[in-house]
């Protein structure tokens, strides 16, 4: 500004006070977004094999309930979380597991056995034995472990888990 | 809007108000009056209603179906009915954020789109029918948002295509058709206002009618189960005791003290530690309790209990257990004040009933194992009917039997299973129940095993032996005692009693010889039947019969070695 | 003749007279009961408020503690039971006050010049309003909450792109947890209240500068 000598004392005071309160607002704006966002940008799944159980417990052709925790480290707090699938023993060899969790907005997914279908209870969808959309909001069939994700050592079955 | 339009509205405002009133006193004497009422019902709301109860967050519990609050419900409801749209449906973002970012946008800018000058509703038909069928379906999809849009097999059924009608359809149409008519006002504005208004009313006429019916047809859900709620530190206690007699007693005792498990699948002979010992509860924080009944211990044999690892109890259950195992086995944790849920002994005179003596000792020590899916030869003990009718032996108790199975093997004795052959145990397996109980339960049964507090008051108490039959008597001591109490009635030695005037016998019962019916098959009935009329004394038969036996056993007159000193006595006389 | 001192004295330093002139002895068009609705709002606000920062007494924002200090206060604080009922019914029947206050300014096109601004800043209102409820219904950490929190909060995850970024946002990680419950224990008691009570402010400041507006004749 020291070179400028068309600008009136009461301008330059004006352009000072708005330069060093934008200077200000900065600074504290900045640090404070980050502040406020810091834990999203953070990812902290992890992939991992668990065990869902004998294999021998489940039935060949019937959706039965299975669950398995994960703990998350939160900010500076454990959490335990459950996620919840179904088994589905197609034969004696293949297995396909499928999230429980409705892919339309996540809530969990219940298996009636009289319809042969899975409904969310939230907003009316209908999942087939398999997982794919019959009806209702879902934009995409139940996530699923199958072939390569699925393991079975010691008669115990495993998923290979990717995270939340 | 114009220089002179804008003039035009500050004249007539000005009008407006010398015609008008003084914010103070004339506005806020009325909002104080609509304040104070809104006052009043929330404090009715809050006294009368309350704040429903919920059990707390769980995140392994994977069943909840959620509910958002009813301001939120039109919209939760909204994305079920859109989601039935065939295609566009799949596209959720749209319903989720473009929609309600639209209408929030709308709202938004309204004054920037309502150019109209006017104000008068006669002249705002299209503004005022739009927002009337808006608020009209927001509060009929807040209406049907209990009930599925599905019923039955995918695919449109009649349920998903009513709904689909008063949903989004009506509304549509009504939008489109004021909308459009208001093209029409250019020609002629009466016929386009009551276009738009008529289009208004009866879409909003046609929704509610097409809502009434969804809700009228929709299938009756049962209401869930009550979810058992514990609110203060005494109630989770109670609820974590039964839980710990239903779930734990079996392996672990009826109180911690553990032992020789019997009757457990796989555990059988197992010889379970004792878990309430100061060692155990000093060096288990109420985490590690936590951890440990909802992990279980499957090496051990413990079973996981938690519903993450595929048990039946939910996060505020398994706090409830370890609060009631805290607070009644830790000596540096002290019990609040009324906090277990004791069984009620019973009263002079009382007769057991099941719902307020019998069922919550059964649950305290029976129900553990006698319920559904427990190795117990099929006796369930978790309702009264059960109680009495089921079992593979049964019945196991029969009203007023002393010889029902029941009532030998929980003092101590075998049964014979009459088709296998196979020994029954006495019950409980581990630990035989306080004399107390024991006795509370045969009454129960000579009384006619009444189910309700109020049909165990029309029952006569049935006289029942004191503890003296189990004592060892003196005939010496007995003669004493005779002479003082009884031969006054029944005469020097129990020869010849005197005369009782107004009785059907006339005179008081010798004692020597004694009714052989009194004396029974064997000595132990002998002694049971004699400790039965000195406990609870005896009315003769007859009109007014001048002299009765009082109970010199309840009522205290002698004390229960005398008793059996006297049972003794009288027995030496009848040889 | 104490007391007209005592008053001339504090009014000449803080202009009472004039305040009393510019807030309370306005003109003002002919009252309606309808118009009611809006300082019913500010008055469910204040009550909010009062009983609020009455339960912060012994509310705890964590997982661990969050239900148990709502059972405590409901069980073992005398009128707890009231304060809490208060604000929980306080909020159901705030979000419909408003609302109904919003329907009626509609309806009586109250929107119009020179009172624009006014109807901007209420929807800002209206959906303060709607943020409060939805966060405070997180805070008592119970079943209902919990799951109606971690589906609301996938609503925002829905939105192409963004959402999921927006959902960790929210959340305070990928999951519902501690800190969820702690950002939204910030909103509910700082953050929103704070621009709430800003936005109702300005919102009274224009009321005051345009006066209600008058119910609208036939030739409005
Ligand atoms: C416009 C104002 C407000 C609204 C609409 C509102 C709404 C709510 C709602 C819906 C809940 C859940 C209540 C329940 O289900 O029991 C809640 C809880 C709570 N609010 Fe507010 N609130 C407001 C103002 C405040 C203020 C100003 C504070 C504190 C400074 C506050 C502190 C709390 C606390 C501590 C809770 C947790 C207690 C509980 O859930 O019962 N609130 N609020
Ligand atoms: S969350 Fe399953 S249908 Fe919406």
């Amino acid at each position: 500004m020291a070179g400028s000598h068309h600008i009136s004392r009461r301008d330059f005071i004006k352009l000072t006070t708005a330069a060093v309160g934008t200077f200000i607002g900065a600074v504290v704006a900045v640090p404070a977004i980050a502040y406020l966002i810091d834990p999203a940008l953070k990812s902290a799944s992890t992939d991992a094999w668990v065990p869902l159980g004998k294999l021998a417990a489940f039935e060949i052709g019937k959706p039965a309930p299975a669950s398995f925790t994960r703990s998350i480290v939160n900010g500076w707090e454990k959490t335990v979380n459950s996620y919840g699938v179904f088994v589905l023993r197609t034969s004696e060899t293949e297995t396909l597991v499928l999230s429980n969790k409705c892919t339309h907005l996540g809530c969990h997914v219940n298996w009636f056995a009289d319809k042969q279908e899975y409904i969310c209870p939230c907003h009316d969808a209908q999942f087939g034995i398999n997982g794919q959309v019959l009806g209702g909001p879902p934009p995409r069939p139940l996530d699923r472990y199958s072939g390569d994700q699925v393991k079975v050592e010691d008669g115990i079955l495993f998923i290979h888990f990717l995270g939340a | 809007m114009k220089e002179e339009q804008k003039k035009k509205v500050h004249e007539k405002y000005k009008i407006a108000l010398q015609k008008g009133e003084r914010f103070w006193p004339d506005s806020i004497y009325k909002d104080l009056l609509v304040s104070l009422g809104i006052f009043i019902l929330l404090i009715l709301l809050a006294t009368f209603i309350g704040v429903p109860g919920e059990p707390k967050a769980d995140p392994s519990d994977s069943t909840f179906v959620p509910k958002p609050e009813w301001y939120f419900l039109f919209l939760f409801k909204f994305l079920a009915v859109y989601g039935q749209i065939p295609l566009l449906g799949k596209i959720e973002w749209i319903a989720t954020a473009v929609i309600p970012g639209l209408v929030i946008l709308f709202l938004f800018a309204l004054p920037l789109i309502d150019r109209n000058p006017f104000r008068h509703y006669s002249r705002r038909t299209m503004g005022l029918s739009i927002m009337g069928v808006f608020v009209v379906s927001m509060i009929v999809l807040t209406t049907i948002s209990g009930v599925p849009a599905i019923s039955g097999n995918s695919g449109m059924s009649t349920m998903t295509l009513l709904q689909f009608m008063t949903g989004l359809v009506i509304p549509i149409l009504a939008y489109i058709i004021i909308v459009g008519s208001s093209f029409l006002a250019k020609r002629s504005r009466p016929l386009a206002s009551r276009l738009q208004k008529w289009t208004a009313v009866a879409a909003s006429v046609l929704m509610a009618i097409v809502a009434v019916v969804v809700v009228a047809i929709a299938p009756k859900t049962t209401p869930a189960a009550e979810v058992q709620q514990a609110n203060t530190l005494s109630e989770q206690i109670a609820l974590g005791q039964d839980l710990y007699s239903i779930n734990c007693a079996e392996c672990h005792g009826s109180d911690g003290e553990g032992g020789i498990i019997q009757g457990v699948a796989g555990l059988d002979g197992f010889n379970m530690k004792t878990i309430h010992s100061q060692d155990e509860m000093y060096t288990r924080s109420d985490q590690t309790l936590k951890d440990i009944i909802s992990y279980g211990q499957p090496d051990l044999g413990m079973n996981p209990f938690g519903k993450a690892y595929g048990g039946g109890l939910s996060t505020t259950e398994i706090d409830s257990l370890v609060a009631f195992m805290r607070y009644s086995w830790d000596d540096r944790a002290e019990m609040p004040a009324g906090a277990i849920s004791s069984i009620p002994t019973l009263n002079p005179g009382e007769v057991p009933s099941w719902d307020v003596h019998i069922q919550p000792l059964v649950k305290r020590y029976c129900a553990s194992c006698h319920q559904a899916g427990k190795q117990n030869n099929n006796y369930i003990m978790t309702s009264y009917n059960e109680m009495i009718n089921t079992g593979d032996n049964a019945p196991l108790v029969t009203a007023g039997d002393p010889e029902s199975l029941l009532l030998k093997l929980i003092n101590g004795q075998e049964g014979l299973d009459p088709i296998t052959g196979k020994v029954i145990r006495q019950m409980p397996p581990t630990k035989l129940l306080d004399p107390q109980y024991v006795d509370m339960l045969t009454r129960w049964v000579m009384a006619g095993m009444p189910q309700t507090a109020e049909q165990a008051s029309t029952l006569e108490v049935v006289p029942m032996p004191g503890t003296a039959v189990d004592l060892t008597g003196d005939p010496t001591a007995g003669l004493t005692v005779f002479e003082a109490q009884c031969a006054k009635c029944h005469g020097e030695n129990g020869i010849q009693g005197i005369e009782n005037p107004g009785s059907d016998d006339g005179t008081v019962p010798s004692l020597n010889p004694i009714d052989p019916e009194i004396k029974g098959a064997d000595l132990k009935s002998f002694i049971t039947n004699l400790d039965i009329y000195i406990q609870n004394g005896s009315t003769p038969g007859g009109d007014s019969p001048k002299l009765t036996m009082p109970s010199f056993g309840t009522q205290g007159i002698l004390t229960q070695q005398q008793i059996a000193d006297v049972i003794a006595y009288v027995m030496s006389l009848n040889k | 003749m104490m007391w007209k001192k005592l008053f001339a004295w504090l009014d000449e330093r803080l202009g009472l007279n004039d305040l009393y002139k510019a807030t309370l002895d306005r003109p003002e068009p002919k009252g309606n009961w309808w118009n009611t609705l809006g300082s019913a709002s500010l008055f469910l606000f204040l009550l909010q408020g009062a009983t609020g920062i009455f339960l912060s007494v012994y509310y705890t924002p964590s997982p661990d503690h969050a239900y148990d200090s709502i059972q405590y206060i409901m069980n073992g604080v005398a009128f707890g039971w009231l304060i809490r009922g208060i604000h929980h019914w306080g909020a159901s029947l705030m979000v419909l006050v408003v609302f109904i206050h919003m329907l009626r300014v509609f309806v009586t096109a109250s929107y119009k010049y020179p009172r624009e601004l006014t109807w901007l800043i209420g929807v800002g209102l209206l959906l303060c309003t709607l943020g409060m409820g939805f966060t405070g219904y997180l805070l008592p950490w119970d079943q209902k909450a919990y799951w109606a929190t971690t589906v609301a909060t996938s609503i925002a995850g829905s939105v192409p792109w963004v959402g999921p970024f927006i959902l960790r946002v929210l959340r305070g990680g990928t999951d519902l947890s501690a800190l969820t419950l702690s950002r939204f224990f910030a909103a509910h008691i700082w953050m929103l209240p704070a621009v709430l009570t800003g936005l109702i402010g300005v919102h009274l400041y224009l009321i005051i500068k345009h006066g209600e507006s008058e119910f609208p004749g036939r030739d409005d």
